[in-house]
């Protein structure tokens, strides 16, 4: 199964998404996916929030396929835009065919993988170079990952706009 | 007429050759894309939105959900994008937003 989720910054996506992931029975895994870049200690806030909800905390910034999992667990991937980024423009990044064999990997080995990806497209075209390539990307993934999703959301305002939704 | 709009590189144009079952030379024949750069350089936008209501579809970028342009032609032009959409949306007898590849409708009937 899998659940692809949209949002703009601070749009309450990361919430909704968490609270999916608690709808949901069986291990939970947050797959963070941002550097942390000397934000430290935001970052650990975060994962003792996360860790009183059950949820068991593993970094991934490039290549999931190397990354060790629970078998068979929830998965919540975020999210798609820092990844994204670090497959295009880190030095240990795969590029967009590392990024897709990776998320194709992940869904082989998850039960439920829950996507958290970024709304960053509607802010003009006035981009060129690396943002517009990575943009580029970005939507690429977006769309191909929408198309098999079960469950796909756009979060405005923190309440759920349903792009799609497969019919159980 | 159909008009679409949605954020860029999302998908609009293959959604909508897809639903119609329309060739990208059918497209190029039928429809017009990319709509809101022609509003920058329109005098009136009523005029140019009933001329583009002529075509079976119409597509529009979303281009008003950053922050708003220091430059002041840029902020301009960015009004009259927003402006067009909303004219178009008003003619057009179905209104589709897509988002990652997926439609909504807004208005009228999905093809």
């Amino acid at each position: 199964m899998l659940t692809l989720i949209i949002g703009g910054s601070a749009s309450g996506k990361s919430e909704y998404a968490e609270n999916h992931m608690l709808s949901l029975d069986g291990k939970r895994v947050y797959l963070a996916t941002m550097e942390p870049f000397g934000d430290e200690g935001r970052i650990a806030r975060h994962r003792e929030k996360r860790s009183g909800r059950g949820f068991l905390t593993v970094e991934c910034y490039t290549d999931l396929r190397r990354t060790e999992l629970p078998e068979r667990a929830n998965v919540l991937l975020e999210d798609l835009g820092n990844l994204t980024a670090n497959e295009l423009f880190s030095p240990a990044g795969g590029g967009p065919a590392g990024l897709r064999s990776g998320l194709e990997d992940l869904m082989g080995r998850c039960r439920h993988l829950t996507v958290v990806t970024n709304e960053i497209f509607s802010g003009g075209r006035d981009y060129a170079g690396d943002t517009l390539s990575y943009m580029r990307e970005l939507a690429r993934v977006n769309i191909w990952l929408a198309s098999r999703a079960d469950l796909a959301v756009e979060v405005v305002c923190g309440l759920p706009n349903v792009l799609k939704e497969a019919k159980a | 007429m159909i008009f679409v709009t949605g954020p860029l590189f999302a998908g609009k144009q293959t959604y909508i050759c897809r639903a119609l079952g329309w060739t990208e030379a059918d497209f190029r024949k039928n429809g017009v894309r990319d709509v809101q750069e022609l509003a920058a350089n329109a005098r009136d936008l009523d005029k140019l939105a009933a001329e583009l209501s002529v075509y079976r579809v119409v597509l529009a970028t979303e281009i008003g959900g950053g922050v708003v342009p220091v430059d002041r032609l840029e902020r301009k032009n960015r009004e009259a994008a927003g402006r067009l959409a909303c004219l178009l949306a008003e003619r057009a007898d179905t209104v589709i937003r897509v988002q990652c590849g997926l439609p909504q409708l807004l208005k009228g009937e999905l093809p």
